[in-house]
């Protein structure tokens, strides 16, 4: 009896971190090149469900043994959500966004990461940074340094160049085959890859356009309508079977 | 899986309600100055909050970003109307001693012959007009030259308008009445001629329009909205979860 109250907890608990995630999607559902999360739930390890016999059988005096019980449910570890998430027009130069799989190499403190987000600002010194100022990488993993004047022109491979002149440097670019195994989200917005890119289908970059985030309304609405109804039956289960308890300490005590 | 605290987890969408409403100050802002001279758009940029891979918290604002589309250029054919065809800036002193940079070029002038702002702030250039000339008679040329008309017909020279360049305008800092400050992220300003690579020239009689673009703002604005009320219901359902489990209880 007490195995079901803390399973029905274990579901109680699962539920508000699932909600926690919906939440973090909502809140970022504006931030370019955010990618969702998804969560399941998987359950924990069941346990034997043995009984002493109540009449002395063919088996002896041994434990019965009547299968597996459940202990209860976890979230696991959320998954990232790498489908592309519509492009919107914003006519900056430096707003930059892949229209494909593709990713952009930026350097930040803990090292060459990737990301989706194209909001690409100069800094003082010229350098081609993200909105964070961490640093966007060129094809040869070096810092992009723009020219002081020119209009920028990106070309849909990502060279840079200014006005008419050749391109200067091309964005580096990076493809996974399998993000979800080869990419982990590290710093916001952004992902480590433990090995070198695998992928060669980048996609086409456009110039003033950001990529938005592929969180999807719809899809949030409704886990969050689920997950409000499994906790709302999973916190009743846990005063059920409180009440059952208390039933049976009350009826057997009197005898 | 985080640990995760009843308090926690109203963070994620409180970060996003705070977030959206600077998101919709900052639209409400680029509306209101649609139709201003000279007004650059601003841009809030969200970004994903995490405390560390596992926690998640929502969104946070990083930084606003001024944005640099040009705006429209509108003759109005008052000789000191200044446009600025190009990335630079006109330099203004403020009362204070600082210097402010503007792309409101409407001038006029003060008692002392003085070419200034709207707010009274003095232009800072190279030259004086003199006095009792008509505003008719003065000419501002492409490459920053003041030229008045003599009554003998011909022209005179009397100084040189100089424009102000930044390596990363877009980190400017508003000051509001339409100046700006320099920042770290902007970089020290540069002066120079109109005219030169980088500066853009000067437009006499024409006015730049403001460089708001209405159909994206409004945009802008109904996404931020429905963001808003998203997260305020994740906010409400967040809350009755942890009554849920306060109320547990008493059943």
């Amino acid at each position: 009896m007490i195995k079901g109250m803390y399973a029905a907890a274990s579901a109680m608990i699962t539920n508000l971190a699932r909600q926690n995630v919906i939440s973090h999607n909502l809140a970022n559902i504006d931030t370019p090149g955010f990618r969702m999360l998804l969560t399941a739930n998987e359950d924990w390890r069941n346990t034997d469900v043995q009984d002493l016999p109540q009449y002395p059988n063919t088996y002896g005096n041994r434990l019965l043994d009547y299968g597996t019980i459940g202990l209860g449910v976890e979230t696991i570890e959320p998954v990232t959500d790498y489908a592309m998430g519509a492009l919107r027009q914003t006519e900056e130069p430096l707003d930059v966004a892949i229209e494909g799989p593709g990713f952009f190499t930026i350097e930040t403190p803990n090292g060459v990461r990737y990301t989706k987000d194209g909001r690409f600002l100069r800094d003082a010194e010229n350098n081609l940074v993200t909105s964070e100022g961490y640093f966007v990488l060129d094809d040869a993993g070096q810092r992009i340094t723009l020219p002081e004047t020119g209009t920028l022109v990106i070309g849909t491979d990502g060279s840079i160049r200014a006005d008419d002149n050749p391109p200067f440097a091309t964005l580096g670019l990076a493809a996974f085959n399998d993000p979800r195994t080869e990419l982990v989200g590290d710093l916001p917005n952004t992902y480590s890859a433990a090995a070198a890119p695998t992928g060669t289908d980048i996609g086409q970059v456009v110039q003033g356009y950001l990529e938005d985030s592929n969180v999807n309304p719809t899809l949030m609405t409704a886990q969050m309508v689920e997950v409000n109804r499994a906790y709302e039956a999973a916190q009743k289960l846990v005063q059920t079977q409180d009440e059952l308890l208390g039933r049976v300490i009350s009826t057997l005590g009197r005898l | 899986m985080p640990t995760l605290s009843t308090s926690s987890l109203l963070v994620a969408s409180r970060t996003a309600l705070l977030a959206k409403m600077l998101g919709v100050d900052m639209v409400s802002q680029n509306l209101a100055n649609v139709n201003t001279y000279g007004y650059r758009g601003q841009r809030m940029n969200f970004q994903e909050l995490l405390n560390d891979r596992t926690n998640i918290n929502g969104v946070q604002p990083v930084a606003t970003q001024i944005l640099l589309a040009p705006g429209r250029l509108e003759t109005t054919g008052r000789s000191l109307d200044l446009a600025v065809d190009g990335d630079g800036f006109f330099p203004i002193q403020l009362p204070d001693g600082r210097t402010a940079y503007t792309r409101d070029g409407q001038f006029t002038r003060d008692a002392d012959n003085n070419l200034v702002t709207g707010d009274g702030y003095r232009l800072i250039w190279q030259g004086q007009i003199p006095a009792n000339t008509p505003d008719e008679r003065i000419t501002v040329n492409r490459d920053g030259t003041v030229e008045v008309l003599q009554d003998d017909g011909t022209l005179a020279q009397i100084g040189q308008i100089g424009l102000v360049r930044f390596t990363n305008p877009t980190g400017l800092i508003g000051y509001g009445r339409n100046l700006f400050l320099e920042s770290v992220p902007s970089g020290a300003p540069v002066a120079g001629n109109p005219g030169a690579a980088g500066f853009g020239s000067i437009n006499g009689g024409a006015l730049e329009g403001s460089n708001v673009n209405m159909a994206s703002e409004m945009t802008n604005l109904i996404a931020l909205q429905r963001a808003y009320s998203l997260s305020t219901r994740a906010f409400q359902q967040v809350d009755t979860m942890i009554g849920l489990a306060v109320q547990m209880r008493r059943g």
